[in-house]
């Protein structure tokens, strides 16, 4: 089954023509050894030993024993990073010799491929557990008794991502929790009639406004709350409301499901009479008969004309004047069921239905078989279906055939070849190619987040899944399916931060309007927008200026573009004076790059070279020097950007943030919520000033300029940390060679998405795993 | 004799506020006099229990110390809180954690101080290749090795923090999201959820009959995984076990815990009902694990907790205090007296939180006296100066008595450069865990002034 190496790496499209790095073609040995000797030795010699350093250029010949050095000349020539002042190569110079480098790097890894160690046993993070569960068995919307956010615990985050492998611990505790959980999931998923009744509370915030109608429920409709949610069983289901305060005229609330109203009741606080307590809110129940599998619950008020009411002010909080609005709302049930229904899950689950009692075993032995070959990611062995038939029989001894199936399904749930992506180690030293289910299982997880589909695993099992053409089929394929929507709501929304949306609580004194619905929106925003990147076959570089985004009417007010009215998104093209081109105009990175009270221009341009061209300054060292608070001669207090004038005078700061700065300063236009500005609280924004090279930034469209006069650099970084995440584990020097063949072949296919996913896809970390083992290892 | 879960299996939301008169109200302590189960003759005759508070970024030492040693200390602004529990305070000065420096490790400070909190065990940066994730079993786990086998729960690990993934000061902020490691590769992650938390402690419902099945049926299933996994080692013919190890240690422990279980025998209690949300207050959600803790101690469900209340490089603005200042920020307050008084008002505040929980266990009787003459609670961080990041002259604190053993009243001032470790090693001794050395530990606290009459 061993495949040569040659042969794999024949699939990574070699690109040729004028691209950028082959445009200064290289000046060889002796140009590079000339440049490094001339500009670097000066500081990087044995004796200065400067940032423990030394750059020999005779080592040139023998760069190869030693890569991970070189890696990081190559980088400082690319950025053009060094020497930090004095005279300078021209920019081809660099580029030249950066290349020669490349090149001598990239033969050497050619020749010995390094996949890199990623551990055999890897845990599936929440995130790719509850897309498994959604795709094993067609179980989605959790009720909230079944919150995965409770059912187990987060993730550690380590460089930004949640899914590297080494960090993705089992302990006890988790364990308990994997175990509760497959019992709780198994049941809803068989329609277990004996579930217990399920408490699904919803609390509304206090700051959620309620004067609108809920996207999704019906047109009349005010306020209140939808649930996703997944009914466990056909049976009646009691829903309980409270309202955040007394109701002294009468207002009508209705209870719809899917759409359809259920029932409705009005409500209305009585007149207090002399020795009745006084009420503090009004409780609504509505009892329904409702059916199994998932359904949108909607409560709601029915929205009375305000055509008489003089009143115009709205206040934010929950609803305008005197308007009631729902503080809680709890859906409980099953009570009295009378069957498990005609679910999505259940038709999932029981590919057959025995017609006699003889004919159970057989059947469960089919459908156990089918799921366990879904979830173990393979064609299951008859060890595996054993383990699972006796659970099948304990289960059929307690009640029926179903809840045998319910049994060995939660048994399954706990299987290590589910909770763990299992990976054979090649049993020769060196670097081999991954099986063709291995494959599918990286290229599912990387695409989706969950375990791979019939259609993958069929080719995986014909053996056909590395023939070129068949895997960039599949990689099309998964693409367009709709479960890609992980690349954004998994990838993109931990690669920029928008995951912090949801938690960052600016100060309400200041911006008393960020309310929940806006943080959703700010971060729903971003989501579509990145999304419509990725999907459109345009280049990444859009990302940065696309002059189209996705609004509602909340966050259209917010960012004072005017015509947009309703709840829901629809994209808004962008004209010049809107500002918010590209993501860096968006309030959800404006945002999370702020502090609560202030904006900080060093969070902003530090933001940008970590996440947007990888390349992070380091931390401060703890004792900085204060930033000067003392005043002008003249007794005016400091603008923020004097004060920071003033520290990056300090050479222990310059160094830094002469590269965080500004950037940072040309985003000031925008404040700490993203909202565009015109001062900083009356005094001036100045969003001009000067790189340490001497190029200039000016406002937003300054940083897009700078972000695109060299696209490899964006694109590699974008290339680096989805390349983290596809692998799951911190991209390392050996791994450059990869970067730069992903990032030259996307330049063939203007940069646009799918060609950087096939790249990684193609590329040996990605393809190959190496024998790990050493002798100390062994146990 | 069993608990009796049915009770509680809440169905309406309730305020945290009722949820606290219950504690208060209804629960019918149980008899531990009669619960503590017949030790082995080397056991303490007494219950003993052990928590551990760990407190981020750093302290201002001039706010912090306390000034005289001995039992005529004056309290500082910082501590000032604890006054009414002089009795039973330790305060500690002059420890180091010196595996917290860089160690020519780079950046990193902060999640280095809670790694080397309950180890002295340095954490190196595992972003770098080749480097792996390595710290060692923690003070705590150590103790719940013979504290946690005759309770329905080991060990509790508690915070009150989410992780961001921007906010830590290198790559591995793992290290700061928790301060309790089960071995040197796992460490044990906290919970933030009460009613997680409660789930943890006493099970979420269902009668009797039903919770005996259930039990039943999760042996049988982690015998069967136990069995898969094996086969699964040797199919696939891996050097690297060590995920897998985590995976058949961990189903082996709860197997063991089930058995330990059955066989546990209680009185009936009554427990308040389940909290079903985090409370919008900082406060009372703070407050409120602190009170679950409690309960987990007054049931005997678990005599061995950690319990983060500030995570390393946490933001957290605290404007109920008057603080809307992010608490990272205020720790670097380079010599500014507005944020230098600012961070002693968070700092005052966390001890406060301790003195919360102190005083409920001083008044909640437990056998001849206290559930605090019986417990040892040790409150700090393995950073001093937050400003400067250093790792000397830790905060530390200590509340209780543990069962008479511990010398409570004082402040004991040890030589700069004495290994917090050597406390660690003090504190597990008096429970009956004697170990050679914790981390970088040189030896038991000496003169051991903690049992000195």
């Amino acid at each position: 089954m061993r495949r040569s190496v040659v042969g794999l790496l024949a699939a990574i499209p070699l690109a040729l023509g004028t691209a950028w790095w082959l445009g200064f073609p290289h000046g060889g040995a002796a140009t590079t050894r000339d440049l490094l000797g001339r500009y670097c030795t000066d500081c990087h010699n044995t004796t200065d030993f400067t940032a423990e350093l030394v750059i020999e250029p005779r080592d040139l010949d023998k760069l190869a024993s030693d890569p991970a050095h070189w890696e990081k000349v190559v980088r400082k020539l690319r950025t053009e990073e060094m020497p930090p002042d004095g005279p300078r190569p021209e920019h081809d110079q660099y580029q030249r010799a950066a290349a020669f480098l490349e090149q001598q790097l990239d033969a050497a890894a050619a020749a010995a491929p390094q996949p890199g160690d990623v551990p055999a046993f890897r845990r599936l993070t929440r995130t790719e557990y509850r897309n498994a569960i959604r795709d094993l068995l067609a179980l989605d919307g959790l009720p909230a008794e079944l919150d995965f956010e409770l059912l187990l615990p987060a993730d550690n985050a380590a460089s930004g991502f949640d899914n590297i492998a080494d960090l993705l611990f089992i302990s006890p505790v988790v364990m308990e929790r994997y175990i509760a959980a497959a019992q709780k999931i198994s049941r809803l998923a068989v329609g277990d009639l004996r579930a217990p009744v399920m408490v699904n509370i919803h609390q509304l915030s206090e700051q959620l406004p309620q004067d609108e109608r809920i996207d999704g429920l019906s047109f009349g409709t005010r306020g209140g709350l939808g649930i996703q949610t997944y009914l466990p069983l056909d049976a009646e289901y009691v829903v309980e409301l409270e309202t955040a305060a007394p109701v002294p005229e009468p207002h009508e609330i209705e209870l719809s499901v899917d759409g359809a109203r259920v029932a409705s009741a009005t409500v209305l606080t009585p007149e207090r009479r002399p020795g009745m307590p006084r009420r503090s809110s009004e409780q609504v129940t509505f009892r329904a008969p409702l059916t199994a599998g998932p359904h949108l619950v909607g409560i709601t008020f029915v929205e009375r004309s305000e055509a008489l009411d003089e009143s115009v002010t709205r206040g934010r909080m929950r609803g305008r004047g005197t308007l009631p609005a729902i503080a809680m709302a709890t859906l409980r049930g099953p009570y009295s069921p009378t069957g498990p229904g005609d679910t999505p899950s259940r038709s999932r689950i029981f590919t057959c239905q025995p017609s006699s009692a003889a004919d159970e075993p057989a059947c469960a032995q089919k459908i156990l078989t089918t799921l366990a070959h879904r979830a173990y990611r393979r064609p299951p062995t008859d060890a595996d279906v054993a383990d699972l038939m006796p659970f099948y029989e304990m289960g059929r001894a307690e009640g029926n055939f179903d809840t045998g199936i319910q049994f060995a399904l939660e048994r399954l749930l706990v299987s290590p070849q589910f909770l763990y992506r299992v990976e054979r180690e090649p049993t020769e030293p060196g670097a081999h190619p991954v099986s063709d289910l291995e494959l599918a299982s990286r290229l599912s997880f990387f695409l989706w987040s969950s375990i791979p589909d019939d259609e993958l695993l069929a080719a995986a099992e014909l053996g056909s899944l590395r023939k070129p053409d068949v895997l960039r089929a599949q990689v099309q394929r998964m693409l367009a399916d709709s479960r890609s929507e992980a690349m954004v709501t998994n990838f993109a929304a931990q690669w920029l931060f928008l995951r912090d949306v949801a938690v960052k609580d600016p100060d309400i004194f200041l911006f008393p309007d960020h309310d929940p619905s806006l943080r959703a929106a700010l971060e729903r925003e971003t989501e579509l927008f990145v999304d419509s990147v990725f999907r459109s076959g345009s280049s990444v570089l859009d990302l940065l200026t696309a002059k189209h985004t996705f609004l509602n009417e909340r966050l259209a007010k917010h960012y004072g573009i005017p015509h947009v009215q309703g709840s829901y998104f629809r994209r808004v093209e962008l004209g010049p004076e809107s500002h918010r081109a590209g993501l860096l105009g968006q309030g959800s990175i404006l945002t999370v790059t702020s502090y609560a009270a202030r904006t900080s221009p060093v969070l902003r341009g530090k933001y940008v070279l970590d996440n947007l061209l990888a390349s992070p300054p380091p931390p401060p060292p703890p004792d900085v020097p204060s930033l000067a608070t003392e005043d002008k001669a003249d007794g005016a207090p400091l603008t923020l950007r004097e004060a920071m004038t003033r520290h990056r005078a300090d050479p222990v700061c310059a160094g830094c943030h002469a590269k965080m700065d500004p950037i940072g300063f040309a985003l000031e236009h925008y404040d700490a919520v993203g909202r565009w500005r015109d001062d900083d609280g009356g005094l001036p924004i100045e969003p001009k000033s000067e790189l340490a090279d001497g190029r200039v930034i000016d406002g937003p469209e300054g940083v897009q300029a700078f972000l695109t006069s060299r696209p490899e650099l964006f694109v590699s970084a974008l290339t680096e940390k989805l390349m983290m995440y596809a692998l799951g584990r911190n991209v390392q020097y050996y791994d450059a060679p990869a970067v730069r063949a992903v990032v030259h072949a996307a330049a063939e296919r203007n940069y646009e998405f799918s060609a950087i996913v096939e790249g990684i896809v193609a590329s040996v970390p990605f393809q190959m795993r190496a024998a790990s083992a050493t002798e100390e290892n062994e146990q | 004799m069993k608990l009796e879960m049915g009770k509680f299996v809440s169905q309406k939301a309730l305020p945290r506020r009722t949820f606290l008169r219950g504690i208060g109200a209804t629960i019918a302590l149980p008899l531990l006099d009669a619960m503590v189960p017949a030790f082995a003759a080397d056991r303490a005759p007494w219950t003993p229990r052990l928590g551990f508070v760990y407190v981020g970024n750093g302290i201002v030492h001039k706010t912090f110390k306390v000034t005289g040693t001995g039992k005529t200390f004056e309290f500082s602004p910082v501590l000032k809180p604890l006054a009414p529990l002089r009795d039973y305070l330790t305060v500690i000065s002059g420890l180091d954690h010196a595996q917290a420096n860089n160690l020519g490790d780079g950046t990193g400070d902060h999640p280095r101080s809670s790694a080397a909190w309950l180890t002295g065990v340095h954490a190196y940066d595992r972003t770098r290749p080749g480097v792996e994730v390595k710290l060692t079993t923690t003070a705590d786990q150590l103790a719940a090795d013979v504290l946690g086998v005759h309770t329905p729960v080991r060990s509790l690990e508690l915070a009150v923090d989410t992780a961001t993934q921007s906010a830590c000061d290198s790559g591995d902020c793992f290290y700061v999201n928790t301060v309790s490691w089960r071995n040197e590769t796992t460490p044990n992650l906290t919970e933030n959820h009460p009613r997680v938390v409660f789930e943890r402690l006493f099970g979420d419902g269902g009668t009797t009959a039903e919770r005996a099945v259930r039990t039943q049926k999760t042996a049988s299933i982690l015998d069967s995984v136990y069995a898969e996994a094996n086969r699964l080692a040797a199919s696939v013919g891996h050097s690297d076990r060590s995920k897998l190890s985590e995976y058949l240690d961990s189903v082996r422990e709860i197997e063991q815990r089930i058995g330990a279980a059955e066989s546990e025998a209680h009185d009936d209690v009554h427990l308040p009902e389940r909290p079903l949300g985090i409370p919008d207050s900082f406060d009372d959600y703070t407050k409120l694990m602190l009170d679950l803790q409690l309960l987990a101690y007054q049931t005997d469900t678990t005599r061995v907790f950690s319990m983060i209340l500030a995570r390393e490089v946490s933001n957290r603005p605290y404007p109920h205090i008057g603080v809307p200042d992010q608490h990272h920020a205020a720790s670097h307050h380079r010599n500014d007296p507005g944020l230098i008084e600012k961070k002693t008002k968070i700092d005052a505040y966390h001890v406060s939180l301790l003195g919360y929980l102190a005083e409920k266990m001083r008044t909640t009787s437990d056998g001849g006296g206290s559930l605090l003459d019986q417990s040892l609670l040790v409150y700090g961080a393995g950073m001093g100066d937050g400003n400067l990041h250093q790792h000397t002259d830790l905060p530390c604190v200590l509340l209780g008595k543990l069962g008479g053993t511990v010398t409570a009243g004082q402040h004991l001032a040890y030589p700069s450069g004495t290994p917090m470790t050597n406390l660690l090693l003090t504190v597990l001794d008096k429970v009956g865990v004697k170990l050679p050395a914790i981390g970088d530990s040189t030896g038991r606290l000496s003169p051991d002034y903690l049992s000195a009459v």
